[in-house]
């Protein structure tokens, strides 16, 4: 048991590394470490203080991928339906039921010209977590005399897989295929993983952590070759990548209204015409939007979606070109003053928005501990409550050390450069003094394979 | 019909006014992109010459202006306690 690993492990200890490290620390490190903080001033207009951090003024917000701040737009066309036009778009006798009914219609056809689409192919549902329910245990349960077998991929989202292994549960057959390191999955082992009893292809559009596009056009060709309806998660897509339903053989489709800067709460189903693709309800009642979703319909939500996607539409080439530029600006700033630093996933083939580094020699929840003034995330929303590493690195076969120093940065439009710039110089500042720290990095700046080394038994 | 376009000065009185509304947003976010989209968007539509379409961008971005209107007064009643870090000057 060497100092080394001691370090590693014990980092949040640090009395501990005070005690047994001979080098000077830096005086930020040492002020922490030794002497206790001073009792925070009665009245400070500009400080935060959560969770025992303290900043002087709300993070930078480069999360995009865990939620997006609504747009002025969205909000403008969804306060009318919250303060005068209340009603409730089922009820047929009035005029503010009908109101509200014409409201989610138009929503609807907003929606659905984002995806190339007919309105009557879209349902709306409380998010891309229950569309993708619908989606794979609806189908598999409307074809369950049939058809009993699932493909997916090993970094779906998680309601996709654990859908899939309720699914499992229930004796329905799932083959998870594996990702290449780049995180795309290989076109051949799809088509090798195909029986005549497979029911459903789902490969989400772009992954929410890493970014990767997935070859969804291919997908969509083989899937309509061997007849397989084919689901993919676009939350993280829509509005951002193009996506045509008709090209892309598309049957089913999850949609997210607050990863398009719309409002939380609200999402959509595409579900195919022709062919007919149907699925049983999750949510059963009155029968609303076409029996496959029954509850009110959420008029200001669904509003709000609906003039998400036809701002999104008007915006994606500009946003696009903007937010390319930035990635660029973000990643050259980092790498040109700090070394070992991987991306993870496809540079080629990824969303711009999305950028999902890792740093060699830092330990990751110090790293994340420095950066409280930029909102960024490490591993997904979903998985971050739990210590173990993000299972999405861990199928592109990253090794678990660099799996949990990764950091993602969301950028999306209202990100500005000097926002950019500001984080390159805190994730540098942090990424800096850390490896300075580490006697890892020492061994590597010498030239010292860390993978050869023998640790002795002590 | 023929759409009369708008005059020279009408078309930047607008611009300006967009820029005076940008300002206002208390949010560091939404105002950058207000401000940025604006110069943007009245930068792109400099080069158009047919006259309907002129008159088409003038009216979306009056409709866009009114509702950044709109929408600055409820970002102000709403501003949240503590500013952006981007907002606070030296650090």
């Amino acid at each position: 048991m060497t100092f080394s690993k001691h370090l590693v492990s014990k980092l949040r200890n640090l009395p501990l590394i005070s005690q047994t490290l001979t080098r000077s620390l830096s005086t930020a490190a040492a002020a922490t470490a030794t002497a206790p903080p001073p009792p925070p001033p009665l009245d400070d207009p500009d400080s935060i203080s959560m969770k025992g951090v303290r900043i002087s003024g709300r993070p930078l917000y480069l999360d995009m991928q865990s939620t997006s701040p609504v747009d002025p737009r969205v909000l403008d066309a969804m306060l009318p339906f919250f303060v005068s036009q209340y009603g409730n778009p089922h009820s047929r006798t009035h005029l503010f039921g009908w109101e509200s009914e014409s409201a989610v219609e138009t929503s609807r056809s907003q929606v659905a010209r984002l995806i190339n689409a007919s309105p009557k192919e879209i349902i709306f549902t409380s998010g891309a977590t229950e569309s993708n329910n619908i989606s794979v245990k609806g189908l598999m349960h409307f074809l369950r005399s049939s058809k009993r077998h699932v493909i997916t991929t090993q970094t779906e989202h998680k309601c996709v897989l654990d859908s899939c292994r309720h699914l499992q549960q229930e004796g329905f057959e799932v083959t998870y295929l594996p990702v290449e390191k780049d995180g795309l999955i290989d076109l051949g082992k799809l088509r090798d993983a195909i029986r005549p009893d497979t029911g459903l292809v789902s490969v989400m559009m772009v992954n929410n952590e890493i970014g990767v596009i997935q070859p969804v056009e291919e997908i969509g060709k083989i899937c309509k070759e061997s007849n397989i309806v084919f689901h993919t998660d676009a939350a993280q897509a829509l509005g951002k990548v193009p996506i045509d339903v008709q090209s892309m053989n598309i049957g089913l489709m999850s949609l997210s209204g607050h990863k398009i800067y719309g409002p939380k709460g609200v999402g959509a189903l595409y579900i195919r015409r022709r062919p007919r693709v149907r699925v049983e309800a999750q949510m059963n009642g009155g029968g609303q939007e076409r029996g496959i979703r029954s509850g009110t319909v959420p008029t200001p939500l669904v509003v709000g979606f609906g003039a998400a996607c036809d701002v999104a539409m008007k915006e994606m080439e500009y946003d696009d070109q903007r937010i390319r530029g930035l990635q660029e600006r973000l990643l050259k700033g980092i790498q040109d003053r700090v070394d070992a630093v991987e991306i993870n996933g496809s540079a080629e083939r990824r969303y711009p928005g999305n950028l999902n580094l890792s740093f060699r020699f830092v330990e990751g929840e110090s790293l994340l501990m420095g950066l409280k003034e930029v909102a960024v995330s490490s591993g997904s929303a979903c998985t971050s409550a739990s210590l173990e590493p993000s299972y999405v690195l861990r199928a592109l076969g990253v090794d678990e050390e660099m799996a949990h120093t990764s950091i993602r940065f969301g950028i999306g439009r209202f990100t500005t450069e000097e926002e950019i710039d500001r984080a390159v110089e805190l994730t540098v500042k942090q990424v800096l003094k850390l490896r300075e720290m580490s006697p890892l990095y020492e061994m590597y700046q010498q030239g010292i394979d860390i993978k050869s080394i023998e640790w002795a038994q002590h | 019909m023929m759409t009369v376009a708008p005059a020279r000065a009408e078309i930047l009185q607008l611009y300006r006014s967009f820029l005076r509304v940008a300002r206002k947003f208390p949010d560091y976010n939404i105002r950058e992109y207000a401000k940025r989209r604006t110069i943007d968007g009245f930068h792109h539509n400099k080069s158009l010459s047919d006259s309907s379409s002129i008159a088409q961008a003038f009216s979306d971005a009056k409709a866009e202006f009114q509702i950044a209107e709109r929408q600055a007064l409820v970002y102000s009643l709403y501003a949240p306690k503590f500013r952006s870090i981007m907002d606070i000057p030296n650090r």
